[in-house]
Order: structure tokens, then C-alpha cells, then sequence
């Protein structure tokens, strides 16, 4: 019996549409993912950080000190408590994460021998919040203390170029390279929903075979003798067109209007995640071959999905992590497509430099296939 | 006999998740396993050793000094090989470094003439744990070193070495970070993380007892069996809140002890809050079993939706950051408030005074869903077929 292979994908495709629950998933998962990211992380960049000040001196340098701090973008004055008492609960309950305590006698401190003393406490508990009001902070304190000091150097009777000149005589520009902002949202958003993108493609991929076998055509077709390795080609075809598909609008909205950066092509962009796309459905079709029902199979997927986000080092450095699991993150298809992602987003690195990356994602997906179609010959001549 | 019966239904259950060996692995296994994977990813705490690539163009005296001040930061590691700006930009493009310095021609001639020069420090930013760290570990260095360079000018225009110091440290800034003066990660994430792998874990557990039921043909011998429903409710829920606790020991143990995650609070109060999420857990996990129509429908939501919880709940990303409506929605899973309850309780290490809404909420969560459990039947009498 001749079944061609365009009427198996379109049966595929009609199966996928007919299972509610996964094709609510396919279609909106992704999408709601890019959306909820994209709120959450609205802000962009930490500013803003609620501080609350006290000033038990009252003077006009205490003033300067709380007008540079509510000069700075990062922080903001939500407070100003009377006691040190009434700032430690405020930061104990989260009311604000950083409190500058300015203590009495600072103005007269300045000038003295003794030297003037500022207290800033940053609550540590929230790296992100700590991370942003520890910069800000540290970058304030330089200007205080340069300012301090050439009026020293001034009243001592050295001339303002002067005492300008010893605190600016090396001046260190920093610049933040490929994200120049510092923006949270160009970081996470799109990685996260990509992630979310291929939670839902592993869950569809790891139907590949179970959902099959499910259906009592399957007996039909195996006694039909048309071959099951042309079958599940045609149907994984079917799989990465609608995968690949489903992508369109997230990069669309991504890139053409959040307006996140890009450094490379959107075609090789989009190259690379077809390559992936095929090993993460090279994997679930593997994993499906191997599982009794499609529960299991869906939780085997989960298993190596759910975790790999976080193993990728897309976001905690993988040299950062311990050398038995960089060793496991880099046996992950995840881990080359978020790596090679960042790279390609942010810095286009050139084809040679990305030519590795690639390489192992389709490596990854020839040697799975490859293993589906033994499985299948197996099952088959069982 | 009204607790034998729902302790015949609870042994039932357990033997069932006995002999399911994936069922098994989710109740017993996957919980300690995740958590040991999360917990050595984190385990090396804060990033040192940060790749620089510096690139010094005028090889003075004055120059190797600034290298010497970066390569004896232990935060900075200095990549050789990186001797101009095209090759700096390079390595910054490939990650071969991840920050670097340019120091520019005549740079020792400026200073020692007194005219202004300026250092190049940059650092890479598509990863902003690396750029972020960068920022601040260079600027430490830059200002210790711009502090030096200061007291040796003032010295220079007759100020005595003392006398230099002091104007230099004019207004000293002691700045301390409550909690986590280390930035360690382990103390920021780990504990969070496993939080929320416990709520899903859980629920993807007890979501399953009566979906799997309902597959089987077995639901239906239950509920006509004529044994009273709020007994099946506890004796179908009994063996996942036992499980979840001894994940919950579990996992803390492995936070705490392989993760390097910080326990500054009362144990007791530790294990109570622990409780109060185990019952939430547990008894949501049965009523979305009871609402679900298939297992593989629980196990696919649940798991997609992991993400999406811990992102949304403010426990990495601020609240204060994060749109109303969103944190509204974050606030009907109770992973976003035992979150911020065990961050208050392990890196805060405050009492009971603190948790007042969480423990409120919690429970209000835990009796509601226990509530929905035992009306169940009447509600499900008077839903459209």
C-alpha cells in the first residue's frame, strides 16, 4: 500500500491541532511566555532602589551628601527615618534595600584631622538590588570624597586646577560592551521565552512515537507494510515546520517591536534555531521511542528539559560551575543553543567562531535520529 | 476505625507509588536529585577569576603597576596573549575575556607631567552576572588604585604622607551589605530555587493520584465505595504530604550543606513554615487531580509553567521592579510567598514577627484547597455536563 508523504503530514498536523492541550501549548506557550517575561522585566534596569537616609547632622554638607544620593538614577528616596532603630526595621522588612546613615558632627568632621564617616547598608539578601545599589553607591562615595577632599586641598592653598588635577589626573572610563545599558530585559526576556519555546517543543517531540502507537490506526499501519522510518520522517518533518513556525511571531515581536538587540542576521539566527530545534526533537523522538506511555515520555522529556535552562549557563557562568557538571552542560543540546545564542545576539562572533556550535547541534541530532530509526527497526521486526 | 480506614487508602496509595517506578522517582527521587544538581551550580558562590585581557600601550613603570594592582585582585585573572585593541576586541567578541583595560601611550608621562589621561575599562554585558560583577570588582581596584596615585601627588606637592591620606579618605564610606556580604549566590538563589522545585515536584505528585484513578477505571469503585469522602480526601493525600516533608528535610539539607545556601534562622520555625507549604502543596496537588482529565495534561502544565512562577514571584527580579498586575498573578502560588517566608527566615535569619501575611496566606491557601477537596462532590453535582 502507497501512502504518500504529504498526506501523513498533513494527518500529523491534524493530530497535533486535534490534541487540545498541546496545541493550546504549542500555540500560546511561547507567546505568553515572551509576553509575562517582557512585563516582568518592563523596568529593564534596576533603578530606583527604594533608600531611606538619615541625617543626624543637619548640616550643609549633610545636605550635599543627600542631594548627590537623590541625584543618583539608581536610588530612590523613600524615606527618611529619625533613628538608626527605625531604619534597621525598615531594611529587616524590606520597606527599602539600601539606608545611608550620615552621623552628627559630619560637617565639622570634614575638615578635621579625624576624618568624616558615612555608614551605608545595603540589604544583601536580593543580589540584584545589592549588586545596582552597590555600584551607585560606591560611584556617589568617590564623587563625596573627591569633593571633600580638593575643598581640603583649596582651604590648605593649593588652586582649584590644582586640587582638581590630584583627584582627575587618571580618569577611568568604564563601559559596558554589547549591552551598554545594562538592560535586564535584552538579557532574559527572549532567552527565557526561547526556553519556554523548548519545554513546549520537547513535550510535542516526546509524542512523536508514544502518541502514535496510542492510536488503533497504528496496528493498521504496521500490517499496511509502509515503512515506519518513512512514517516518523514524515511526521517529524511536520513537527519542526510547526515548531520552527511558532517561532516567527516571538522573534517578530522580540526583535521588531520590543526592539531587542541583534548583532547577527535574523536568518542565521533563524538558522540556528532550526538546527536546535532538530536535535530537541531528535531527542524527544528518541525518548519516546523508549517510554511505555506518553505520560512517562512527556516526563522523561521534562527531565532533561526543565533543568537544562539553568545547567546552560546562560545565565550563572558555566566556568563558574563545578568541572563534573560543565562537563554534563555541555552534553546538553540546551547548553550550545543558549551559548551560542548569546553570542550570536549580542556579539556575532563570525562563522568560524560559531561554526563548532552548529556542528554539535546537528551532530546531536543525526546521532538521535539515528538511534530512533535502530529502535524502530527493532520494534519493527518484533 | 475513621483513621484505619484513610490509612488503609494512604497504604494503598504508597504501594502504588511503589510500584511505578517514575511515579517513585517523582515522589522520592527527583526533589534530592534536582536539588543537588541546582545546589553544586551555584556552589563556587561568587565569580573570581574573571577574565582580563589588558592592554598596556605604554609598558611604563606607572602602567605595570595598574596590571599588578588587577592580577593581584583575586576577582581577576589576566589573560596573556592580549596585547591591542583589535585583539582585545576579539577576545571580548569569542569570551575569551570578559573585561579589559586599556591603558593608553604616554600614560606615565601624563601623570608624572601632571596632565590628565584617561584608562579604557570594559566589560562584557551580555551576561549581566558577568558584566555586573565586572563593574564592581574593577571599580574597587580603580579606586584603591586612583587613591594611591592621589596620596602620592599630594605628597608630591609637599603634603606629608599622613596629611595626604587623611585628605584623601576625607569622607569615608563604609559600606555594608546586611545578609550576604559576600554577594554569594548560593545565599540569593539556591534556596528560592528549591522552593519552587518542591511546589512543582509536589503537585505534579498528589496531581496525580486521582487522574491516574480516572485512567485506570479505578475512580469510580473509589467514590462508590461508600467510604466517606473527607477519608479518601486524607488517605489519598497522607503519603504525598509525608513525602513532601521528608523532601522538604531533604532538600534543606542539601541547600544548606552541598549548595552552600545560608541558615541563619530558627530551625523550628525552619520545619513549621515547612509544614504550612506541605499542606498547600498536598491538598492543591489533590484538587487539581480531582479537576484535571488527564495525567499527562497535569504533567505538561506544571512543568511548562516552573519558569514563569519563579521569574514572576520577585524573589530574583525585585517586585518593587515588576508591574502590579503581575505580582497580583504571582500571589496566587504559594511558592512566591514561602519563597520570600524562607528568605526572611535562612538569609535574614528574623522571627515569627515577620511572616505574620505569609503564614496567613499560606494557610488560607491550604484551607481553601482543603475545602474545595471536601466539597468536591456537591460542587461537581452541580456543574454543567
Amino acid at each position: 500500500m502507497k501512502i504518500p508523504f504529504l498526506s501523513i503530514m498533513r494527518r500529523e498536523f491534524f493530530y497535533m491541532w486535534k490534541d487540545r492541550g498541546l496545541r493550546f501549548i504549542l500555540l500560546l506557550g511561547p507567546i505568553l511566555g515572551l509576553l509575562l517575561f517582557y512585563g516582568i522585566y518592563s523596568t529593564q534596569v534596576v533603578k530606583n532602589i527604594p533608600t531611606a537616609i538619615i541625617d543626624l547632622d543637619h548640616s550643609s554638607d549633610s545636605r550635599e551628601v543627600v542631594n548627590d544620593l537623590a541625584n543618583i538614577d539608581y536610588l530612590k528616596i523613600a524615606a527618611y527615618p529619625d533613628t538608626y532603630q527605625e531604619l534597621e526595621k525598615m531594611v529587616q522588612s524590606g520597606q527599602v534595600a539600601v539606608g545611608v546613615v550620615i552621623p552628627e558632627n559630619y560637617g565639622r568632621d570634614l575638615g578635621s584631622k579625624k576624618g568624616a564617616r558615612i555608614l551605608a547598608i545595603i540589604d544583601g539578601s536580593n543580589t540584584i538590588y545589592a549588586t545596582n545599589a552597590n555600584n551607585a553607591i560606591l560611584g556617589v562615595s568617590r564623587t563625596i570624597n573627591a569633593r571633600a577632599g580638593i575643598k581640603t586641598l583649596i582651604a590648605g592653598g593649593l588652586t582649584t586646577a590644582e586640587a582638581t588635577d590630584a583627584y582627575q589626573r587618571i580618569n577611568f572610563e568604564q563601559e559596558a560592551w554589547f549591552n551598554p545599558t545594562l538592560n535586564y530585559a535584552y538579557f532574559m526576556v527572549l532567552a527565557f521565552a526561547l526556553n519556554v519555546w523548548q519545554h513546549c517543543c520537547m513535550l510535542a517531540s516526546t509524542m512523536n512515537f508514544t502518541g502514535e502507537t496510542k492510536f488503533p490506526s497504528w496496528l493498521q499501519l504496521k500490517a499496511s507494510g509502509y515503512p515506519l522510518n518513512r512514517l516518523f520522517l514524515s511526521k517529524s518533518i511536520t513537527h519542526v515546520a510547526v515548531f520552527i513556525t511558532i517561532l516567527i511571531p516571538i522573534y517578530v515581536l522580540a526583535f521588531g517591536v520590543f526592539k531587542f538587540p541583534l548583532a547577527c542576521n535574523i536568518a542565521v539566527l533563524f538558522l540556528f534555531s532550526l538546527v536546535f530545534i532538530l536535535s530537541i526533537h531528535s531527542l524527544g523522538t528518541f525518548i519516546s521511542t523508549l517510554a511505555l506511555n506518553a505520560v512517562d515520555a512527556t516526563r522523561f522529556g521534562m527531565i532533561i528539559a526543565v533543568p537544562s535552562f539553568v545547567i546552560s549557563g546562560y545565565v550563572w557562568p558555566i566556568e563558574a560551575m563545578p568541572g563534573v557538571l560543565q562537563l554534563l552542560a555541555w552534553v546538553l543540546p540546551q547548553t550550545w543553543f543558549f551559548q551560542g545564542f548569546n553570542y550570536l545576539v549580542f556579539k556575532n562572533p563570525g562563522f568560524n567562531y560559531m561554526l563548532p556550535y552548529f556542528a554539535v547541534l546537528a551532530g546531536v541530532a543525526v546521532l538521535f535520529y539515528l538511534l530512533t530509526a535502530m529502535v524502530i527497526s527493532i520494534k519493527e521486526r518484533c | 476505625m475513621t483513621i484505619k480506614t484513610a490509612l488503609h487508602i494512604a497504604y494503598y496509595e504508597l504501594r502504588h507509588i511503589w510500584k511505578n517506578p517514575i511515579l517513585f522517582l517523582i515522589v522520592f527521587l527527583a526533589p534530592t536529585v534536582y536539588g543537588i544538581f541546582f545546589g553544586a551550580v551555584y556552589c563556587h558562590a561568587v565569580l573570581a577569576e574573571i577574565p582580563l585581557g589588558i592592554v598596556d600601550l605604554d609598558h611604563s613603570g606607572i602602567s605595570r603597576e595598574l596590571t599588578a594592582a588587577f592580577s593581584n585582585d583575586p576577582y581577576f585573572k589576566i589573560v596573556p596573549d592580549v596585547s591591542s585593541y583589535q585583539e582585545l576586541e576579539e577576545a571580548m567578541h569569542t569570551g575569551k575575556v570578559r573585561a579589559g583595560i586599556v591603558i593608553p601611550e604616554q600614560f606615565e608621562k601624563k601623570v608624572q607631567h601632571n596632565r590628565q589621561t584617561e584608562v579604557l575599562n570594559v566589560y562584557d554585558a551580555s551576561n549581566l552576572i558577568w558584566g555586573l560583577n565586572t563593574r564592581k570588582n574593577a571599580m574597587e581596584v580603580i579606586n584603591k588604585f586612583n587613591n594611591q596615585y592621589t596620596v602620592e601627588y599630594l605628597s608630591g606637592a609637599g603634603l606629608n604622607t599622613q596629611e595626604s591620606l587623611r585628605i584623601v579618605n576625607a569622607v569615608e564610606a563604609n559600606v555594608v551589605s546586611w545578609y550576604n556580604p559576600t554577594n554569594s549566590y548560593p545565599t540569593y538563589i539556591v534556596i528560592g530555587l528549591m522552593m519552587m522545585l518542591l511546589q512543582q515536584l509536589g503537585l505534579m505528585s498528589s496531581g496525580l493520584t486521582v487522574t491516574r484513578e480516572k485512567e485506570n477505571n479505578t475512580w469510580l469503585h473509589f467514590v462508590s465505595s461508600g467510604v466517606a469522602w473527607p477519608k479518601i480526601v486524607l488517605g489519598k493525600c497522607l503519603p504525598y504530604f509525608l513525602a513532601n516533608f521528608l523532601n522538604y528535610t531533604l532538600v534543606a539539607c542539601v541547600a544548606f550543606e552541598i549548595g552552600g545556601a545560608k541558615m541563619e534562622g530558627n530551625i523550628g520555625l525552619f520545619l513549621t513554615m515547612g509544614i504550612v507549604y506541605d499542606l498547600v502543596i498536598t491538598f492543591m496537588g489533590f484538587v487539581i487531580s480531582l479537576l484535571a482529565e488527564q495525567s499527562l495534561q497535569v504533567t505538561r502544565y506544571l512543568t511548562l509553567l516552573s519558569l514563569p512562577i519563579f521569574i514572576m514571584s520577585g524573589y530574583t527580579w525585585p517586585s518593587t521592579h515588576i508591574p502590579g498586575f503581575i505580582n497580583a498573578l504571582a500571589s496566587i502560588f504559594p511558592s512566591t510567598w514561602m519563597m520570600k517566608a524562607e528568605r526572611i527566615i535562612t538569609v535574614k535569619g528574623l522571627g515569627i514577627n515577620y511572616l505574620g501575611t505569609n503564614i496567613l496566606v499560606l494557610l488560607s491557601m491550604a484551607g481553601a484547597s482543603l475545602l474545595i477537596a471536601f466539597l468536591y462532590p456537591h460542587i461537581e453535582r452541580r456543574l454543567p455536563v
